[in-house]
């Protein structure tokens, strides 16, 4: 029983992995009718390095991830921290916050699109920098939360009751404490962010396109093997990102999403 | 203290009020125009949401049987094996949902498999496989190995075991897996139209209201029923989940 398991189990992760890998390997096959294996070679990703439109699709997709990294880790840094004291209305607060994560993402998508729509906010990158915010928001929420749980007060207290100001508090003893949770949906608020399509692409212009953007209109269009080169590139790099999130943070893997 | 405690709330809550419930009212109003109602009286609409509900259901019920075997034989692992073998679940879905997507096109589209609906849901089933193995996972894990012992103790057969005392026992962690697949997958967009065209979902119509056909109403009344499915379904989970609590 044990071994029957551990075939199916060995089975059900070579499914997972063996697409990746041989779109992998075809990125570096010469035909450009991929199909079959004709020789080996690096053109497409040459192809790739001389793209400018690629390259500013790549500089849309860091500036559209790092801003909203660094808005939604501070709110929803904020929105963990507030959630630990009793309130009137902290079920209601509980909601709100968990919303996002909890409808589908088409869905805040167009909510948000409803309303830029509706007060003719103009799509660009800035208005997808809301939309990402607003959903990244909740997860760094989740995530620190649970730090919080595992976190004495009274020490934060004691710091405050020894003289520090609550900023100074906050600064030397809070913020230390709960900082691997904060860097770890720092992390995850990057990697959904870079990774997400859905919702970049209905609240951003076709002119402010991101990678993922690029890899959906580039499909629509035709298989190729730039494609594959593309989409090595983009896999590694998250790989890259999340094996050093693990190395620095310590980051729990299985906090992931979308 | 008070004057801390208001600092922490008021950014987070003002961002998702202006950014969140601001927009669902405008959704709700843009849903309930006259292109909206019209769009909800066509049979096309029922059609669409029955195919994306039956979608879901399959690739749910697939997703859960592939998975409990698998979450079983990690939680039954030695340490370092469980933490290697939940890594190698979890990594893929730390990358692109869109380029996975492709990767298995690119695989099926030789075969001639692609382009099906059943390829379709093989895709869905592929790409949100962690989301059940995980909390199947965590569940299996903290079964009380005892009471599986006990009940063969008292002479169930391993089948009879496994359908009384497992099953039961890690329902939290197959409705949480359930739910946790079920909703992204009622609301998929993108991942229908790489493997398969002809299979349109919920997704792919409120895209062409909106991106083609420029009927933002229609679109938006779509998306509003969408919504309040998918958040009755997590109420409905969550009171469920409360009475585990005190039963």
């Amino acid at each position: 029983m044990k071994k029957l398991l551990a075939g199916f189990t060995a089975l059900v992760l070579a499914a997972l992995y063996a697409p990746i890998a041989v779109m992998m390997l075809f990125s570096f096959n010469e035909s450009k009718y991929s199909v079959r294996w004709t020789g080996f070679t690096v053109d497409w990703y040459l192809k790739l390095a001389q793209d400018t439109t690629l390259h500013r699709e790549l500089g849309n997709t860091l500036v559209l991830a790092g801003s909203t990294t660094v808005l939604a880790t501070v709110l929803g840094t904020m929105a963990a921290l507030a959630a630990r004291d009793a309130f009137r209305g902290k079920r209601l607060y509980s909601t709100l916050i968990a919303l996002p994560v909890m409808v589908p993402d088409i869905v805040l998508a167009i909510a948000l699109r409803a309303l830029f729509d509706a007060v003719h906010w103009k799509l660009s990158l800035v208005t997808a920098i809301v939309a990402h915010t607003t959903f990244n928001l909740s997860y760094v929420a989740v995530v620190v939360s649970a730090r919080l749980q595992g976190l004495d007060r009274s020490i934060e207290l004691a710091g405050q009751d020894l003289g520090a100001s609550p900023v100074r508090a906050f600064w030397k003893v809070t913020l230390p404490a709960i900082l691997p949770g904060v860097l770890s949906g720092a992390v995850l608020a990057f990697t959904l962010s870079f990774d997400d399509f859905v919702i970049t692409y209905f609240t951003t212009s076709p002119g402010d396109g991101t990678l993922p953007m690029r890899i959906y209109s580039m499909v629509r269009f035709a298989v190729t093997p730039e494609i594959n080169a593309l989409s090595s590139v983009i896999l590694v790099a998250s790989l890259a990102l999340i094996v050093a999130a693990l190395k620095i943070s310590k980051v729990p893997v299985a906090g992931g999403g979308r | 203290m008070k004057g801390r405690f208001l600092s922490l709330l008021v950014p987070p809550t003002a961002w998702l009020v202006v950014f969140l419930v601001v927009p669902t009212a405008v959704l709700a109003l843009a849903g309930f125009s006259t292109e909206g109602v019209r769009a909800l009286a066509e049979p096309v609409t029922w059609l669409l949401f029955w195919r994306s509900f039956r979608i879901a259901v399959v690739s749910t019920a697939l997703c859960l049987a592939v998975s409990y075997p698998v979450a079983y034989y990690i939680a039954g692992c030695g340490k370092r094996w469980r933490a290697i073998l939940l890594f190698l679940v979890v990594l893929p879905f730390w990358t692109n949902l869109l380029v996975r997507t492709y990767a298995l096109k690119f695989c099926l589209d030789p075969l001639g498999w692609s382009s099906t609906e059943s390829a379709v849901v093989l895709a869905l089933v592929q790409s949100f496989l962690p989301f059940m193995i995980l909390p199947l996972y965590s569940s299996i894990e903290k079964l009380p190995r005892r009471l599986l012992e006990a009940s063969q103790d008292l002479g169930a057969s391993p089948a009879r075991t496994f359908w009384s005392v497992t099953v039961p026992l890690t329902l939290p962690g197959i409705a949480a897996g359930c739910i946790l697949v079920f909703i992204p997958v009622l609301g998929i967009f993108a991942l229908p139209e790489f493997i398969d065209e002809r299979t349109p979902m919920v997704g792919s119509q409120i895209n062409l209201y909106f991106m083609k056909n420029r009927n933002p109403g229609a679109g938006s009344a779509l998306t509003l029923i969408l919504m309040v499915l998918t958040i009755t379904l997590t109420g409905i989970y969550s009171r469920f989940r409360k009475s585990e609590g005190l039963v």
